[in-house]
């Protein structure tokens, strides 16, 4: 990127500097070849030589244009801030709905709710008991979701929905509809991804699929495909894998689209992602611009994609949550904070920041606000949301970008040389590998947990050690929830239900695109449990209990 | 020594898999029975003469969890097997676990090691010696 006589003196005075470096951590007993959290090799030191073959208008380009290493907008948060979207989900629909209006009435402008749908029973099941508003919120009909929605304005937030659940995604719409907004104001994001299955090449009976093609024909400004791999890294994964197993899924979901026969370019425009930040701060913000330029590059050469912005990589942060510590929880603040940093200065679109007390208990009110506050912290008196990509042209950040691509372009080509399930299980296998090897380097040391396994003294309660009062479950919620199913069946009309429910199990065995139906369903007020023993009864698939009903 | 571990729901389960791997690997005998209500956990466990429960829970509450396998164990008439609960268990749960018998609580920042010894102090008499 330098002028290139220039560099070769660079490149000279760097071995000189190079010799001071190496006797000074010599001296020190330091090791000499430090390595990223994912183990990218790092320098002591950067200098231009370890960029000299980026090309600045080619690699990294302007904000807003390709291949939008420095971002998706000209002018960064200053045309438009990240979305405050902090994930909410307690109890039945009312206290979910009550906080939801408390923290918009607070300055979050998203609904992201989660447990929506997880589970294929309802909340009068076997299977429920124990569970109902502790693991989100639960919903078991359309009467749940108007409730959920109430006093929430449709047009003006912008709706996440976590996990693909069809019947959650079918009464989102028949709210929609009942308050007479039309589905194409909507705007929003469905966690989907395809997964292998499906008949044909179109993969007909494959919901994901039918999600993907509903949203591309009837709701042009919502997110059809919000590809989740955050909790893949959640779960102990790396950052190279993190941004190849996003990636491998996001080209995976825009094939299946288009070979459902659906215009790439358009797809392309409403596949977005779901991403995680992580302890290591600079590999975070160089894999938030690595994966920028990757996603980019594929979605461009693959699948010749002509519009830029249909090649823009955007994505929601939720920090993360493995590094929080039960033990001194409030050194989780801290955290959190850093992980936001990272999501601001790698340009997110939107962020969840974790509560300090999340691995206690779901979030009191007092924390999820504070989770707010550090987003509007950051946003209002940080001051980095001046600079758009202020960390650009750093050697180490550029340097590390370029890391980044090439080991997750590197693992990519290695998914895409598998058959598709086997490369779906490898990634499965990969992130269980690496939490297995994550868990173990912090037993002994070698990755150091603040309060955990190092400075574990924490302060005692006559020291002013602050209380931390945690979430309390009311263990009544489920009554209450099994009281409004029951309302709902009463208000039922049988004869539409009965038609809706012949209806979609039609639909099922003919491999129909699953959602049409699927609302007239919710609307007959069919309950979850129901419409998933419609599915078992249509497809000749037996009951499983699950809490992961998704893409049905 | 034979642990049945299950879990209390299907998903984020990664690290109900890697606690399983870091006990094979401490030469315990791991049998996964994956997401069960109580009455199947206690069949598995006495289908498989398991000296341990292994109950990793995550989004249910670990005292009605806990409370219906006591209750199932005692009419399936296997009420020695002890019990070992892994996940987020809140301080407050703690006594309330320990009346219902439960013998160890792994939470948050538990060690591999801590849960192998943990599990291994559980055996009962006829598989003392092993680990």
């Amino acid at each position: 990127m330098d002028r290139p006589e220039h560099l070769d003196d660079v490149t000279g005075a760097r071995e000189a500097g190079g010799e001071a470096v190496r006797q000074a951590l010599a001296g020190s007993g330091e090791v000499q070849d430090a390595a990223t959290q994912s183990g990218l090799p790092l320098r002591p030191v950067y200098t231009p030589a370890d960029i000299a073959g980026l090309d600045y208008l080619r690699d990294l380009g302007f904000p807003g244009e390709f291949p939008f290493t420095r971002g998706t907008r000209a002018a960064g948060y200053r045309t438009k801030e990240w979305t405050r979207r902090q994930v909410i989900g307690l109890g039945t629909a009312e206290e979910t709905n009550e906080r939801l209006r408390y923290m918009i009435s607070q300055g979050q402008a998203g609904f992201s709710v989660c447990g929506m749908g997880y589970a294929n029973y309802d909340s009068d099941s076997e299977h429920a008991l124990g569970f109902v508003g502790r693991g989100g919120v639960w919903i078991d009909t359309l009467a749940d979701m108007e409730t959920l929605l109430e006093g929430i304005d449709m047009r003006t937030v912008t709706i996440n929905q976590i996990g693909y659940s069809i019947p959650i995604l079918a009464m989102i719409l028949a709210v929609a509809e009942r308050r007479g907004i039309a589905w194409a104001e909507l705007r929003g994001t469905t966690q989907n991804c395809v997964q292998p299955g499906g008949e044909g090449p179109a993969r007909h009976g494959n919901g994901a699929v039918d999600i993907l093609e509903f949203c591309t024909r009837e709701m042009p400004l919502w997110n059809s495909a919000s590809i989740s791999v955050r909790n893949t890294r959640d779960q102990g994964c790396t950052a190279p894998q993190e941004v190849a197993f996003g990636c491998f899924q996001g080209a995976y979901t825009l094939a299946a689209g288009v070979a459902r026969g659906l215009d790439a370019g358009r797809l392309a425009g409403r596949i977005s992602f779901f991403l995680s930040a992580e302890n290591d701060f600079l590999e975070e913000v160089a894999k938030y611009r690595a994966m920028r330029r990757l996603w980019a590059r594929l979605v461009r050469e693959r699948f010749a994609v002509t519009d830029p912005r249909a090649c823009m990589l955007r994505f929601h942060v939720q920090t993360s949550a493995i590094n929080l510590t039960r033990q001194q929880p409030l050194n989780n603040v801290v955290r959190a904070t850093l992980h936001a940093l990272a999501a601001v200065l790698g340009g997110a679109q939107s962020m969840s920041v974790n509560s300090f007390d999340e691995v206690l208990a779901t979030p009191t009110r007092a924390a999820a606000t504070l989770s707010l506050r550090t987003q509007q912290i950051l946003a209002h008196e940080s001051g980095v949301t001046k600079v758009v990509d202020p960390l650009g042209g750093s050697y180490c950040v550029e340097a590390l970008t370029g890391q980044l691509e090439e080991a997750a372009r590197t693992l990519l080509a290695e998914l895409e040389a598998l058959p598709e399930r086997d490369a779906f299980r490898r990634m499965e296998e990969t992130t269980r590998d690496e939490a297995y090897r994550r868990q173990r380097a912090i037993d002994r040391g070698e990755i150091k947990v603040v309060g955990v396994n190092c400075f574990a003294d924490a302060a005692e309660d006559d020291e002013g050690a602050p209380h931390i009062e945690v979430q309390r479950y009311d263990p009544t919620w489920r009554d209450k929830q099994i009281e409004r199913l029951a309302a709902a069946r009463r208000r039922c009309d049988p004869a539409r239900a009965a038609a809706a429910s012949a209806r979609l199990h039609a639909a099922y065995r003919a491999r129909e695109n699953i959602v049409p139906p699927m609302i007239e369903a919710v609307t007959a007020s069919l309950s979850i449990g129901e419409i998933a023993r419609i599915r078992e009864a249509a497809l000749g698939e037996p009951f499983q209990p699950t809490t992961w009903n998704f893409g049905r | 020594m034979r642990v049945v571990l299950v879990q209390d729901s299907t998903g984020h389960s990664t690290g109900y898999y890697v606690v399983a791997r870091a006990l094979r690997e401490a030469g315990f005998e791991v049998i996964l029975g994956g997401v069960l209500l109580p009455a199947g956990i206690v069949r598995l466990a006495a289908d498989e003469g398991a000296d341990a429960i292994g109950y990793r829970i995550m989004d249910g509450s670990p005292v009605i969890l806990v409370g219906r396998l006591r209750e199932e164990m005692t009419r399936q008439g296997v009420g020695d097997i002890p019990i070992a609960v892994g996940g987020i268990v809140p301080d407050e749960e703690l006594p309330r676990l320990r009346a219902l018998g439960v013998a160890a609580v792994f939470r948050p920042g538990a060690t591999f090691d801590e849960i192998a010894r943990g599990l291994g102090a559980l055996a009962r008499p006829p598989s003392s010696g092993r680990p």
